[in-house]
């Protein structure tokens, strides 16, 4: 018991964890993200509630007319739809908190010269860093966690219907992905701070990073599909039969790679991607049982648990740079 | 024969074709407040990190308290307190919070026991729920002290302890160390720049110029030679020559 209460990760990570919440910084961004979700949440709810009133006004003008109400399909609700605007927010702001939380974590040491003291402790490199990496974990995923919790609370209150337990399992699915996914960013900005010789490029680095992995990447893809050129679908709106809509893509295929490839170079894309399908924000995947959907997105969940993983790997087994622990 | 705390054997460090170290051969016997005496930039910082095994040397050896600092760097640290220039801690920890990570990562099984004695060794009580961050820098010294002779190490490694403090801080930290040698039985590994604090704090003396140590001797046998404590500039002066702009030649 008492060596678990000592293990030096369990030690590191109870420090930082504790040392964040006393600095407030954490809860603060983490904060941002809860009103930049539940803004957008708002905003499709009002978007949804005018779409009912109208089909409420039109069911009534029918009623007083005496004619039959199959004439209007009641619109479908799907609360789960209304969390787009929040998961397009959390892609961007998201992670620009793990790019500040792993920057913190890795230049707080290096500035106070703790880093030093902590390493001339009977301690592994590796424990330290695991360490680092368990608080990272722990604090983003907790902060998330009530980040999703409210949401999922707005988004009951704001639709009037409740969520079932499949809502909340697919909730529940996103925010262990979205987890995972902040922690990729999280890693990569603590390695680049602990490695570089300047902690301020580390960080430029990582927003360089951030710009094209969040907002360039996925923008281009969807800029160049030809598809997404008319709301709807182009081959929809022009009613093009499927074996035509092949035969043409296949004159495009090489481009197709190429834009796809861009697509999927973005781990945001792929968080995009998982996240729409589970949580059924893409019409293609609305009202689909949920273990198909999982069959059929495990290479994005993959691209994002093994390029986490990879990272955290990196971060562990890599050895401090002494060079790293002298005076700033 | 006691083994000696300290002893290097061409233990030399390089930064790309910068020689920051070179061919160090050093005793530091048990017991002993040792000086280490230097210019800015005369390769005392990288001694001690190679000492207390924060860096792995280009080439030679070294063994602390018995342990080989490359081959056995968790022996050494088991057995070393180190106190940085200019250590800041954890600003929004507490002295006893910031006392109780370093006890427990030092493996200190009693260690809420532990700290009440060293806050009251260094008489430091009166901060022990205060945090660290609101500290001036002579407060943060002294944590910064507890937290290195919270194990009870046989050797402490301390880089320019007075750097940045008051006369009388300079001489609370004085006596502090004289106490921790005499009471505590701990050998004082010290850098510094300050001739004063040599004198009135050292047993012996090592003088470090471009990364080679130019002289080495017990503080008795320099006063013998030099007379008094003002001689020691006159003896550092002969061992690292100063140039016309007034820098170490």
């Amino acid at each position: 018991m008492s060596d678990f209460t000592n293990h030096p990760v369990r030690t590191i990570a109870g420090k930082d964890i504790a040392d964040a919440r006393r600095d407030r910084f954490i809860l603060i961004v983490t904060g941002f993200i809860a009103l930049a979700a539940l803004t957008s949440l708002i905003t499709g709810a009002v978007a949804l509630s005018t779409d009912v009133a109208t089909y409420n006004d039109a069911k009534a003008t029918l009623l007083a007319l005496g004619k039959s109400l199959d004439s209007i399909a009641a619109p479908e609700f799907y609360p789960l739809k209304l969390l787009r605007g929040a998961i397009e927010q959390f892609e961007i702001i998201g992670a620009v908190l793990g790019i500040l939380a792993g920057f913190r974590a890795a230049v707080s040491e290096r500035g106070r010269q703790t880093l030093a003291l902590i390493m001339t402790r009977p301690v592994k490199g590796w424990q330290f860093l695991a360490g680092k990496y368990v608080a990272g974990l722990v604090l983003l995923s907790t902060g998330l966690l009530a980040v999703f919790a409210l949401a999922a609370l707005a988004l009951q209150l704001s639709s009037g219907v409740g969520l079932g337990l499949g809502d909340l399992s697919r909730i529940g699915i996103v925010w262990l992905v979205a987890s995972a996914y902040v922690m990729v960013f999280y890693g990569l900005t603590f390695i680049l701070t602990l490695w570089m010789k300047r902690p301020a490029n580390a960080l430029l680095i990582s927003f360089a990073v951030w710009l094209l992995v969040v907002l360039v990447a996925p923008q281009i893809g969807d800029t160049l599909d030809p598809d997404n050129q008319v709301a709807g679908g182009v081959f929809k709106q022009l009613q093009v039969p499927k074996a035509e809509q092949d035969r043409i893509k296949a004159g495009y295929a090489t481009f197709e790679t190429v834009r796809n490839g861009i697509e999927a170079a973005s781990i945001t894309k792929h968080f995009e991607r998982f996240s729409f399908a589970v949580l059924g924000i893409k019409d293609t995947y609305t009202g689909k049982a949920l273990g198909p959907i999982l069959v059929e997105k495990q290479g994005d969940f993959l691209w994002i648990f093994l390029t986490s993983l990879g990272l955290a790997v990196l971060m562990i087994a890599r050895p401090i740079n002494a060079n790293r622990l002298t005076k700033e | 024969m006691t083994q000696p705390a300290i002893e290097t054997r061409g233990l030399s460090q390089r930064f790309g074709d910068f020689r920051a170290v070179e061919d160090l051969n050093l005793t530091v016997a048990e017991g002993e407040v040792f000086g280490f005496l230097g210019h800015n930039g005369a390769g005392k910082t990288t001694t001690i990190h190679m000492l207390t095994t924060l860096a792995r040397p280009a080439s030679g050896s070294a063994r602390v308290a018995g342990h080989d600092i490359v081959t056995d760097p968790l022996g050494v640290r088991r057995e070393i307190g180190y106190v940085p220039e200019n250590v800041r801690l954890y600003d929004t920890l507490t002295t006893r919070e910031n006392l109780t990570f370093f006890a427990r990562l030092s493996g200190v099984e009693d260690a809420s026991d532990r700290i009440a004695e060293v806050l009251d060794f260094l008489s430091i009580e009166e901060l022990a729920d205060r945090r660290v961050g609101t500290f001036s820098k002579g407060m943060r010294q002294r944590v910064g002290l507890a937290q290195a002779i919270l194990h009870r190490p046989g050797i402490l490694f301390l880089d320019e302890p007075s750097s940045g403090l008051d006369p009388m801080g300079m001489k609370m930290l004085r006596d502090l160390i004289g106490r921790l040698n005499r009471e505590w039985g701990m050998t004082i590994f010290m850098n510094t720049h300050l001739l004063s604090e040599i004198a009135k704090s050292c047993t012996s003396i090592g003088v470090l110029n471009h990364g080679r140590l130019v002289f080495h001797d017990s503080i008795d046998v320099v006063m013998k030679r030099y007379g008094d404590e003002e001689a020691l500039e006159e003896l550092y002066l002969s061992v690292v020559p100063v140039n016309a702009k007034g820098e170490a030649a």
